[in-house]
């Protein structure tokens, strides 16, 4: 029965490993630099190393977006997740199982009547935003720094690109870990609270009843690496920009970086001592590399930035976490009141009084506000398909 | 790792010295053609032999190269365009060999006024030869540098075929002595001396549109 419980879990896991994991070493088997068996390999050995070693930081901060005290109610959110990311992929919309994830737990929010924490709500979204932005500076940067170096050590290209070739391999295994121990928490931690597992002693180590879960949840993520992830990459290519192995080295690390500063508990620590605050979040893989890339085209001079690429990251933002609030909101309905599963009940209910009542009115307000933009944004996407497929079996019929 | 480290130096020794192979062709060839055109039949002889040592060495390298680059999977993204420049340069040491062998083959009968033209002709194009394996070295090390020492090569090329235009000129217009058989023979030799720095300015040109996609 528990297996049965978390399957959804572990189907949203092996979904994002093969469609995140991409982000990771696309660019580098895209690049030819490195072959996909061994990028696949090293990818998913540090992907569980990383869900285990580091998955509770990012975690935790989704569990206090959502108590989920419910195995029912876990199961259906992250079900609910699992179906946003596979029918937006299937309809070609830009989709984060990130933000898919958080529009479930906000539709489990909506639904038992939990009151939603404004805070950890505030730091996702503001993470959201800064995430390809930095993901832009870093790869920026840290290219200025490429090009300076290759211009001053003149090295030979064949030993610069063999270079090249090791920081690709240590960029995807660092990738790799980051994001197992960024985006776990997508997977597999709305099953934390709600089963509360023992901790398992081995000979050699012992893992908390969290970390088994996330261990779970990363063999899964590490299945859909091996087993579709080279088919994403073929499907997809590099459909943004053609990269040279130094930018695919430079999107690779900088995608890294922001991953591992939004999962690496004693960064933020170390941070935290020097004044800086860094929630500890999970963030989408998919709009840091874009960000990234962006920031490459900026150092090359790109004029004429792609604004439709940019506006679906930004539509993102908002339909994703829409759209599986909704399904989640739904699907916890009829799981309750078709099936009679316990799907969790408020752990800290909204009490309506004059001082937050306000408050509430306005998120109801804005969340309606939200669902017309996305329906009206989803109608809007349905048309421009349905006239470019007109125009052409136009030109098909005019051939 | 080591494994990698050591092919990585091999092949880049190798490259070195398949350009010394080239930059050594187009000298012998310089020579060669001085030392026929002086009548120095030892020296010739001696040059021929030392060409065609060189080309079996130069094509030995270049298959080596090749196969390594594709073997240990190197310079993924640009490996056709060095193996096309390799096939280029490769063919600037063929086309010195062919034509110095064309002079033992044919003997062809250069006129004494004429001799210093000839041995100016061959180290003009030569020079296109010679200064294109500088810029050839530079795209692996400084390929932003390419660019300012492929002017050389172009100019050479230009002066080349100015100077066997007016060669052909003086052979057709102002030799009435020659017979047209030999007028044809000689402008044979000429456009063949004058190859070796076409085939440099074929590589020029590759080289140049290498080297921008390298820095882009």
């Amino acid at each position: 029965m528990l297996v049965l419980f978390i399957s959804s879990g572990l189907f949203l896991g092996w979904s994002l490993g093969a469609n995140d994991a991409s982000n990771i070493f696309g660019s580098a088997v895209g690049s030819r630099m490195v072959s996909f068996t061994r990028a696949a390999i090293i990818a998913s050995v540090f992907v569980i190393l990383g869900a285990v070693l580091q998955g509770t930081g990012a975690s935790d901060t989704l569990g206090k977006l959502g108590t989920v005290n419910a195995i029912g109610g876990s199961f259906t959110i992250a079900l609910a997740a699992a179906l946003t990311v596979y029918l937006m992929t299937k309809a070609s919309l830009p989709v984060s199982s990130t933000q898919a994830i958080v529009g479930a737990i906000i539709g489990w929010n909506l639904f038992t009547g939990s009151k939603i924490d404004a805070h950890s709500l505030t730091q996702i979204l503001l993470s959201w935003i800064i995430c390809p932005v930095l993901g832009a500076a870093f790869a920026y940067l840290l290219y200025h720094l490429l090009k300076i170096w290759r211009k001053n050590t003149r090295t030979h290209l064949i030993k610069y690109e063999a270079r090249i070739k090791l920081g690709l391999i240590l960029a995807c295994a660092f990738g790799a870990y980051s994001l197992g121990a960024n985006n776990i928490s997508n997977v597999m931690g709305v099953f934390v609270t709600s089963m509360n597992l023992q901790d398992a002693s081995f000979t050699l180590f012992s893992l908390t009843g969290a970390q088994q879960l996330f261990l779970l949840g990363g063999i899964a993520i590490a299945a859909g690496i091996l087993t579709y992830s080279k088919k994403v990459i073929s499907t997809l290519g590099n459909n943004l920009l053609e990269l040279s192995s130094e930018a695919a080295m430079v999107v690779v690390l900088s995608q890294s970086l922001v991953l591992f500063i939004f999962s690496s508990a004693s960064l933020a620590s170390l941070l935290a001592r020097i004044g800086i605050t860094m929630p500890l979040v999970p963030v989408s893989s998919t709009q840091v590399v874009v960000g990234s890339i962006l920031g490459i085209g900026l150092y090359k001079g790109v004029r004429n930035i792609n604004f439709k690429l940019l506006g679906g990251i930004a539509s993102g933002w908002i339909t994703t976490p829409v759209i599986a609030g909704i399904i989640g909101f739904f699907l916890l309905f009829f799981m309750k009141n078709l099936f009679g599963i316990d799907v969790g009940h408020a752990v800290n209910p909204v009490v309506y009084n004059q001082n937050n009542l306000n408050t509430e009115i306005f998120i109801k307000y804005s969340i309606i506000v939200l669902i017309v933009i996305a329906a009206a944004y989803l109608i809007y996407l349905a048309l421009r398909e349905n006239s470019k497929s007109k125009k052409l079996n136009e030109s098909g019929t005019l051939r | 790792m080591s494994l990698f480290t050591h092919t990585t130096r091999e092949l880049i020794v190798k490259l070195d010295e398949f350009f010394d192979s080239i930059e050594i062709g187009t000298l012998i060839f310089k020579e060669g053609i001085k030392a026929y055109v002086t009548g120095d039949n030892e020296a010739f002889q001696n040059h021929l032999n030392k060409i065609d040592d060189i080309e079996g060495k130069a094509d030995r390298l270049q298959r080596s190269i090749e196969n390594e680059m594709i073997v240990h999977s190197i310079l993924p993204q640009q490996r056709s365009d060095v193996i096309k420049l390799l096939d280029v340069l490769d063919e600037i040491v063929d086309t010195s060999k062919g034509s110095l062998n064309e002079f033992y083959l044919e003997i062809p009968r250069i006129p004494v006024s004429l001799a210093p033209d000839f041995i100016s002709l061959s180290e003009i194009s030569s020079n296109a030869a010679e200064e294109l394996i500088p810029a050839a070295r530079s795209f692996f090390r400084e390929p932003n540098m390419v660019r300012d020492k492929l002017i050389k090569v172009y100019y050479f090329e230009r002066e080349t075929d100015k100077m066997a235009f007016n060669i052909k000129k003086k052979i057709f217009h102002d030799m009435p002595e020659l017979t047209l058989a030999e007028k044809a023979h000689l402008r044979y030799i000429i456009h063949h001396i004058e190859s070796i720095s076409d085939r440099s300015q074929v590589a020029a040109d590759m080289l140049a549109s290498m080297a921008i996609r390298l820095m882009l």
